[in-house]
């Protein structure tokens, strides 16, 4: 598994875990009643400080797994090739972790991915409130929905670069 | 019927001619990832001019050599 490949899963899997750990709080404070169904306050904090601590958590380990994975690449070069100097252990983590074209084009293509789930998401909300639903769930379709739409992006990614990617 | 393109590559021949030069040397002279290197050599994804007259470049040869394309569905 490449380097590129690593990095869209760590950052996906921290999504997940921000979105379901959103939904327990959420479901949680609701069910526990704590929190007025029509509090719209509370809920635009809950999902600001969701925001930050998903950003925060993918700045953390995104660090983490970077750190991780240069040792683990000096390492093998160290077990390849005992000889080896620290330049050209850099030199290879470098080489790792450099982003091209094709990097490029596969984000580009899964970031329209991401942008057409978060969009359909984004109508669903206000849909329901058309429905007559309350602003609440139009509020937590639509934060749901741009956290799926970021997962999906980074599934896409992990598909192109498994089955591969063409121009035009 | 509508004619689809398939870009076809000799870059497995001319690594064994390169004295079997590894795909991690490859994309150092190309300047890309070793993936990348991979999934063009696969077929996987089609590089842009410039991606491959630097290919073309790190063997030595014209572009001609390296890359051709197949026409289907004439």
């Amino acid at each position: 598994m490449s380097y590129q490949e690593k990095r869209i899963i760590t950052s996906t899997v921290t999504g997940a875990l921000v979105l379901g750990a959103y939904c327990i709080y959420a479901i949680g404070k609701y069910q526990s009643g704590a929190v007025a169904p029509e509090d719209l306050k509370f809920w635009a904090s809950t999902m600001l400080i969701f925001i930050g601590i998903g950003a925060a958590a993918t700045i953390v380990i995104q660090i983490v797994f970077h750190i991780l994975l240069s040792i683990s690449i000096a390492v093998k070069e160290k077990i390849r090739d005992g000889q080896c100097d620290d330049e050209e252990i850099e030199k290879t983590i470098e080489a790792e972790m450099v982003e091209d074209e094709m990097d490029k084009l596969i984000e580009l293509k899964s970031t329209r991915i991401g942008f057409i789930f978060a969009g359909i998401g984004f109508v669903a909300a206000l849909g329901s409130l058309v429905l007559t639903f309350s602003p609440v769930v139009m509020l937590n379709m639509m934060f749901i929905s741009f956290s799926i739409g970021s997962m999906f992006e980074g599934f896409a990614q992990l598909y192109f670069y498994r089955k591969g990617i063409h121009n035009g | 019927m509508a004619r689809k393109f398939k870009i076809t590559n000799n870059i497995r021949k001319l690594r064994f001619f390169a004295n079997e030069m590894t795909q991690q040397e490859l994309a150092k002279k190309a300047e890309v990832s070793r993936q990348t290197v991979n999934a063009i050599e696969a077929s996987k994804y089609s590089p842009s001019l410039e991606l491959a007259f630097r290919i073309a470049d790190a063997f030595g040869v014209k572009i001609g050599d390296v890359f051709d394309y197949e026409v289907k569905g004439e």
